[in-house]
């Protein structure tokens, strides 16, 4: 390995093993020593390599984790969707119109496509796929407890809500995890791409439901029809989604860690343009609705383990 | 597992880019350099007319968030004057949905006009840039949803090209918050204008081995997309370089 690729390779470990938290003042300290001269280079070595170790109970990911992940989401989708089209054996396709299945043929493929993007970059990097899960999306794993959702496979209602709530859920997660592969371009730019598109059949689907008769909006809102917490992972998928405070870092000299400041929504920034203006409460709902936000991958994975066996 | 994208070309050159950051004090100077010169070069502002000048994007996230503060501008206006003068085959669900549009948009503007403070591009304008949507048919239903279309398809193209370029954290996960807002906004106006054309292949891409993924633009891209609707010269090749 030559010295380039030796140090680019620590700059991986450095932004994909650690958690975001961590990263910063590593990153620093890292800055620090290269300052101070090469001769420190051995130290740089050790300390960059036994970080990850020390990085406590914080998620922690590696960019295989991620892929591995988001690949489940979309296999998962992948089986919800063709199920509900009648593509496999045994599930015969659920009643919707037309129209509506059009829409989910599209949403279906697309997820059978991302399933082959992510399949193709974990085994580029000589990983190895997991083994197809069995899925029972009535949630009674099997018959081994109490269906949560009986009627998926014969109400396209019942099926359209979970399928809102597994696109919701994997749209937070995936703004979690590009923490953990900033340093891959190419892995960011496929996670950013895959995220809106899972977005856009979000939002689809909620349309569809919409047009059903529910009150829920295109795009998430407090003003939408609460969903039943039919389970604690399913209470988790829109938690902390009213929320109108948005903060940020503002950027010291190295673009990194300034000092954290909170967006003044609810007091001076001229938000409230309607004629005549909205309450105050109200403008903050349409803040809400208008930052989607991240979840941890816990959250998504202890949704798709309800549908998993 | 390290070397998952090894086979990438984007993803060489990011590594290239973190070397220099990692182990380099003068490639760390230089960015600094750059960080100061602000958002804009020495002929920044469109002139007393509005109709002249040039704005450039600085190569830094000033730059970044300088040109999705213009975006929210652009689609803010462009909400406002639909639901002022909505077309007459508007139903009321219609401009429920245009005023929400138009609140986000809104809220997006001052949010970057915010973050950006006295970095802001507009900051020394006494008049805000007036843009030009007569390329564009607000006055009937189909109209104003292509043109909404058109916009915020762009708009998710920017979100995912800038995202990486972005050197603030914190920056990039409210991108990532405000991206999945208008991925939505997009798939909605797109299925209004036609229905289910909400990730239709000319977004999404159909066929290859990025087949699946959502649409993607350089800022060289955007910058070129947005020049009809801006009466200043736009210059985002700064940001190319990031």
């Amino acid at each position: 390995m030559d010295f380039l690729n030796l140090l680019a390779r620590l700059a991986d470990l450095d932004s994909t093993t650690a958690a975001p938290q961590l990263a910063a003042p590593r990153r620093a300290a890292l800055g620090r020593l290269g300052q101070a001269g090469t001769a420190l280079l051995p130290g740089l070595l050790l300390s960059a390599l036994s970080q990850p170790a020390t990085a406590g109970t914080l998620d922690t990911r590696t960019r295989l984790d991620v892929l591995l992940l988001v690949r489940q989401l979309a296999a998962l989708g992948n089986e919800l969707h063709s199920r509900a089209l009648g593509l496999v054996a045994g599930y015969p396709a659920l009643p919707l119109t037309a129209t509506e299945k059009a829409g989910i043929q599209v949403i279906q493929q697309q997820e059978a496509q991302r399933v082959t993007v992510f399949s193709q970059l974990i085994t580029d990097g000589g990983a190895t796929l997991p083994a197809t899960p069995r899925y029972d999306f009535t949630g009674s794993r099997n018959g081994t407890q109490t269906a949560l959702y009986p009627d998926i496979q014969t109400n396209p209602a019942t099926y359209l809500l979970v399928a809102q709530v597994v696109k919701d859920v994997a749209v937070r997660v995936y703004k979690s995890q590009v923490d953990f592969v900033r340093a891959d371009a190419y892995l960011t730019e496929t996670l950013l791409r895959s995220h809106s598109a899972e977005a856009r059949h979000a939002s689809h689907l909620r349309t569809m439901r919409r047009q059903r008769g529910v009150a829920v909006k295109s795009w998430v809102s407090p003003d939408d029809a609460p969903v039943a917490a039919t389970s604690p992972a399913i209470a988790k998928v829109y938690e902390g989604e009213s929320g109108f405070i948005q903060t940020y870092n503002a950027s010291g000299a190295n673009g990194q860690g300034g000092a954290l400041v909170s967006v003044p929504f609810d007091s001076t920034l001229p938000i409230n343009v309607a004629t005549p203006p909205l309450s105050a409460e109200a403008i903050l709902r349409k803040v809400a609705e208008a930052f989607d936000e991240p979840a941890d991958a816990i959250v998504a994975t202890n949704v798709a383990a309800l549908f998993t066996y | 597992m390290a070397d998952l994208a090894d086979t990438s070309f984007s993803g060489r050159a990011l590594r290239r880019r973190t070397f220099l950051r990692v182990a380099g004090a003068t490639a760390a100077s230089s960015a600094l350099v750059l960080a100061g010169c602000g958002n804009d070069d020495d002929d920044p502002t469109p002139g007393p007319d509005g109709g002249t000048g040039t704005l450039v994007f600085a190569a830094n996230d000033t730059g970044i968030l300088n040109l999705t503060y213009l975006v929210a501008q652009i689609q803010a206006s462009l909400y406002q004057k639909v639901v002022t003068a909505p077309p007459s085959d508007f139903t009321a669900a219609d401009t429920a949905a245009f005023v929400d549009m138009r609140d986000h948009e809104v809220i997006y503007r001052e949010f970057y006009k915010s973050v950006l403070g006295t970095s802001v591009y507009d900051n020394g304008l006494t008049t805000a840039l007036e843009f030009n949507f007569t390329t564009y048919t607000l006055t009937t239903r189909k109209g104003a949803y292509e043109a909404a279309r058109t916009l915020e398809d762009l708009a998710v193209g920017a979100y995912n090209g800038l995202g990486r370029r972005l050197a603030n954290s914190s920056y990039l996960r409210l991108l990532l918050k405000i991206t999945s807002v208008k991925a939505r906004h997009a798939a909605f106006v797109r299925d209004q204008a036609e229905p289910n054309s909400f990730a239709g292949p000319d977004v999404i891409t159909p066929t290859g081995n990025q087949a699946g993924l959502d649409t993607i633009k350089t800022p060289a891209e955007v910058a070129k997309l947005l020049a009809p609707l801006v009466p200043v010269v736009l210059v985002a090749d700064n940001l190319m370089t990031l």
